[in-house]
């Protein structure tokens, strides 16, 4: 019974990792600090698995123990070096598939959401997969107005930090 | 369009460019050790309880119980200690209800509410211990000095634990200094320790309920 539940979880989690990478991308630095956090959320959610009743889909599941992990459970290890900044090793961007200009933008973008706080990228992250205010709001466990006006907030700060 | 639909963008192209981990890695990684916070707050909470009960035990050895039923105090203390255990008990019952509520498939803010929940109860054992332990020290500091006041074979013996009035103040004014130095350094212990280990889950807590009625 156990083995299968084990298998059961380590196939779901397998198929539906691309959450905690991105996840782990908002919230980490370099490819260690990513490690980390990987290995820490799938802790997390391997322990809360047997309280995964099925009536929602694993990915919705999978979602609110990874925030949840990236934004309170987890706790940063301290580094002594910090590593090359993971950006320009593995999401380096093909030249060919834009021009520079919005290339440039981008990467300010990136870098402007790393200087978010935790709330603030959580609320980004939420928004980048799609989430309605409903789902961030039940997420995070505030209302929707407070996730309204906050994504509002964010907006104006991420233009705040491109357009000083 | 405004920047983060541009992001989202670039985020759905992105979809297919994350390593990619093998099911053997991914079922390594359920047996490793968790370094969450919870784990953390737990640990050290244990060894706070843990702690005081120590103490006391040191605290009650037999010469302690020798002084006691001299000046006659045994019951006092028994009835103390009794009543002690109790709430000590209905602490680590608290704790334990709070400690099992915490659970990651929550939403952020009602995990959050309850690891604080959770520290608060160590926290008000913690300022219970040393307020009761105030108190008792005070009433049987009193009764020493009554017993053996009251007890003094010659009136000389008498002098030797009878204070003046400016023996008694120097007498308050050190065991004052000594009980806020104690606090002062409890305190100080207590504000690094959660400053280092709560200070990101209070901060991101006040930033979520920032707005929320």
């Amino acid at each position: 019974m156990n083995k299968e539940l084990e298998h059961q979880f380590v196939s779901n989690l397998e198929k539906h990792q691309n959450i905690v990478h991105k996840i782990c991308r908002i919230y980490t630095n370099d490819q260690a600090s990513h490690n980390d956090l990987f290995q820490e959320v799938t802790i997390q959610l391997w322990k809360a698995y047997p309280k995964f009743r099925g009536d929602s889909k694993f990915s919705t599941w999978m979602y609110r123990v990874a925030l949840n992990t990236a934004i309170t459970l987890y706790r940063k290890k301290k580094r002594g070096i910090q590593t090359q900044d993971y950006d320009t090793v593995h999401f380096r961007i093909q030249a060919e598939e834009y021009d520079n200009e919005s290339e440039k933008q981008l990467k300010l973008l990136y870098d402007a959401v790393k200087e978010l706080n935790d709330i603030e990228k959580a609320l980004v992250f939420l928004y980048l997969e799609d989430k309605n205010y409903r789902d961030i709001s039940e997420t995070l466990g505030i209302s929707e107005v407070n996730a309204r006006v906050k994504m509002n907030r964010v907006k104006t700060k991420l233009k705040n930090i491109l357009n000083p | 369009m405004d920047e983060l639909d541009l992001l989202k963008k670039d985020w759905k192209k992105q979809e297919g460019k994350y390593p990619r981990l093998s099911y053997d890695q991914i079922y390594k990684m359920l047996w490793k050790k968790s370094s969450s916070i919870v784990k953390w707050i737990f640990v050290i909470s244990i060894i706070e309880f843990l702690l005081w009960a120590v103490l006391n035990v040191f605290l009650m050895n037999e010469e302690y119980w020798a002084e006691l039923e001299r000046i006659q105090l045994t019951g006092f203390t028994i009835a103390v200690y009794i009543i002690g255990y109790t709430i000590t008990f209905y602490f680590i019952y608290q704790f334990y209800k709070n400690y099992k509520k915490i659970s990651a498939t929550d939403d952020s803010v009602t995990l959050m509410q309850n690891i604080l929940k959770t520290r608060r109860t160590v926290k008000f054992y913690i300022a219970y211990v040393i307020i009761s332990t105030f108190f008792t020290s005070l009433v049987s500091i009193y009764f020493t000095f009554d017993y053996h006041i009251n007890n003094a074979e010659a009136i000389d013996q008498t002098k030797d634990y009878s204070f003046n009035a400016m023996q008694w103040l120097i007498f308050l004014g050190v065991t004052t200094l000594v009980v806020f130095a104690i606090l002062g350094l409890l305190w100080l212990f207590y504000k690094l320790l959660y400053g280092i280990l709560l200070k990101r889950l209070h901060n991101n807590y006040k930033e979520l309920k920032q707005l929320d009625i």
